[in-house]
């Protein structure tokens, strides 16, 4: 690709920079790791195909990824690589959004897919909540980048790889102090490996009524998924679980929607699922437009028939 | 305390046309106020009441802004004051032109100690501008913020990340994205919307700021709907065991 060399990347999960560590292969000459953690970590990087990897150190105790910010943007400066891609987690968001600052550019942010142009790297991404894909790209000399868990593939682990790792004395430090650190509660649960889910809306009126949903899911072998309002409205269900532009996306085989209208919002999360099935009362709601199979009625009396059926 | 909740206004999404070639037509959109900049507002607004201070809003966009409508949209919600950029050169600015807009402007209205961005807006929501802003400026900045108090002339965060909640300990002055987490907006009065028809509103032009070379460098190759994959699109009508039947053959096949 034309001008297209190095390429660096960065991330706070390990599967993150593993990722984005195939994804820099497909784009340029040379792919950077940069790695705040045990110097095994580093190795593996190398493994899952880094050529360098500048080694910051394992994370200093007390302190924050962010506090990395001043070093990390150092070795940018006087390296100067071509691209650098980040993990979408909310403390990449933040450091892509500095080290855009200072450099006076824009990220791009939540790529799904880049392509390669004469003038640099193409970028496509979701605005206005999935109604439609924007394509951009960056005129500045160096284009920052999220990219999303799945957009690239970690490459099998490969410990025959050469690469070089280089030891970087990070200073870490701001003016933000951590006082506490407390893991989130509630199940964790990963809706986006799921092959098949059975996903409720705002069409059940009662949280008791999940119970069915639950027999259901369990006679099928899918995972319950649902709409925001259930997750973040109501709390009938954890966050984890709903489907959407700021929830997951994913592609299952099987996606059923019950009492969901189908917002454009939602169904970006599972407009790519292999077949999908919606039981909705109102024969207008948009979901019917994206389905393969659709029951025009009470979810009330279909649930129970289809798990009845299921049972024969 | 003195306190800027940074919005922006956004065409609504139910208004959206999709032309035949993919393209969008937005001409018939109303505009609105950033659905998650309602929040940054009402914790400013939270955070006036009990510690004492005062809550300005400020904007950039095009001359969309000038709509009296949007202008007490979000004075009724409780600031006492707004400032706007409004100036069609910034149609489709980048997160850099915008954050780089907002830094001058804050500058310019001075002795500001906390700006409160939404984590993203609700058009394009790339949750960067926030950020920016706080780099541009020089202060400490972060995002996911849940809850914010006032101890000892310092903020106390808690900012809820992917897996794990930090409580985070920032002096000011300092930019913070707030989640929607944090509150629910408060809807305004007649009385209040009545009363943001007096409030001060002071409009500047980008050539009234400091912005030397803070223009945009992302460019839009294109903006379109997605291509629908094609789906059978069978209904059955009811829900009677014999329907649910129909279903289930028609289901079992694929499964
Ligand atoms: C910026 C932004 C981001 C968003 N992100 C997401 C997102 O990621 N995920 C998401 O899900 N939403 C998201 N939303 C919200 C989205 O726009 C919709 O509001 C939401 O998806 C609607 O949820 P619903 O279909 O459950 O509820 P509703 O739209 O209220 O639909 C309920 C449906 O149930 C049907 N129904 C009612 N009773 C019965 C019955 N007895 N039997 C059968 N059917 C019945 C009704 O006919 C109706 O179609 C977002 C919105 C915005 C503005």
């Amino acid at each position: 690709m034309a001008g297209m060399k190095n390429i660096w990347v960065f991330a706070d999960k390990k599967d993150a920079i593993l990722e984005l560590c195939a994804g820099g292969r497909t784009l340029g000459d040379k792919v950077t790791a940069l790695v705040i953690a045990p110097r095994t970590d580093a190795e593996q990087v190398i493994a899952g195909g880094a050529d360098q990897v500048y080694w910051l150190g394992d994370k200093q105790d007390g302190k924050l990824i962010e506090d990395y910010f001043a070093a990390i943007f150092d070795l940018i400066q006087t390296q100067k690589p071509d691209v650098v891609l980040l993990g979408t987690t909310k403390r990449c968001k933040l450091m892509a959004g500095r080290l855009a600052a200072r450099l006076g550019t824009s990220a791009l942010m939540d790529v799904m897919e880049f392509s390669a142009t004469d003038n640099g790297l193409q970028a496509k991404r979701m605005v206005y909540g999935g109604a439609a894909v924007r394509t951009e790209s960056s005129a500045a000399d160096l284009t920052i980048a999220t990219v999303g868990p799945g957009v690239f593939e970690k490459l099998p682990e490969d410990s025959g790889r050469q690469g070089t790792i280089e030891d970087v004395a990070a200073a870490a430090g701001s003016a933000i102090t951590c006082v506490e650190k407390r893991p989130k509660v509630g199940e964790s649960v990963n809706l986006a490996a799921a092959k098949r889910v059975v996903a409720v809306g705002r069409g059940i009126a009662n949280k008791e009524d999940l119970k069915m949903i639950e027999e259901l899911a369990g006679l099928l072998g899918a995972e319950i998924g649902c709409s925001r309002p259930l997750a973040e409205g109501v709390d009938w269900l954890p966050r984890e679980r709903y489907i959407g532009v700021s929830g997951v996306m994913f592609k299952p085989d099987l996606y059923i929607g019950i009492g969901i209208s189908g917002q454009i919002q939602h169904m970006v999360g599972c407009n790519q699922a292999k077949t999908i099935v919606a039981i909705n009362k109102d024969k207008a709601a948009p979901i019917f437009q994206q389905a393969d199979y659709g029951i025009v009625g009470d979810l009330y009396k279909a649930i129970p028939a289809l798990i009845e059926v299921l049972k024969k | 305390m003195k306190i800027v909740a940074c919005y922006k206004i956004v065409p609504e999404e139910q208004d959206l046309i999709i032309r035949p070639d993919r393209t969008l037509n937005w001409e018939r959109a109303e505009w609105k106020i950033g659905q998650y900049d309602l929040c940054a507002v009402e914790a400013g607004m939270q955070l006036s009441e009990t510690n004492g201070g005062s809550l300005t809003a400020l904007s950039a966009g095009t001359k969309q802004l000038e709509n009296s409508k949007l202008k007490k949209g979000i004075l009724s919600r409780g600031p006492q004051d707004l400032f706007i950029i409004a100036d069609d050169a910034l149609d489709n600015a980048d997160a850099f032109q915008t954050a780089s807009t907002l830094a001058a402007a804050v500058n310019k209205i001075g002795d500001v100690d906390l700006v409160l961005c939404g984590e993203g807006s609700s058009d394009l929501y790339t949750q960067q501008v926030g950020v920016q802003l706080g780099e541009l400026l020089g202060y400490p900045v972060i995002n996911a913020v849940s809850k914010i108090t006032v101890q000892d002339g310092k903020l106390l965060v808690e900012r809820t990340l992917e897996d794990e909640v930090e409580v985070l300990q920032i002096p000011l002055p300092a930019v913070i994205s707030v989640t929607t987490d944090i509150n629910l907006p408060r809807i305004p009065s007649m009385k209040e919307i009545l009363a943001a028809g007096k409030k001060p509103v002071t409009q500047w032009g980008l050539a009234d700021l400091d912005l030397a070379g803070k223009g945009s460098a992302t460019k839009i190759d294109s903006t379109l709907a997605p291509e629908q994959a094609d789906r059978k699109r069978i209904l059955f009508e009811g829900d009677s065991e014999e329907v649910i039947q129909k279903l289930y053959e028609n289901l079992r096949k694929e499964l």
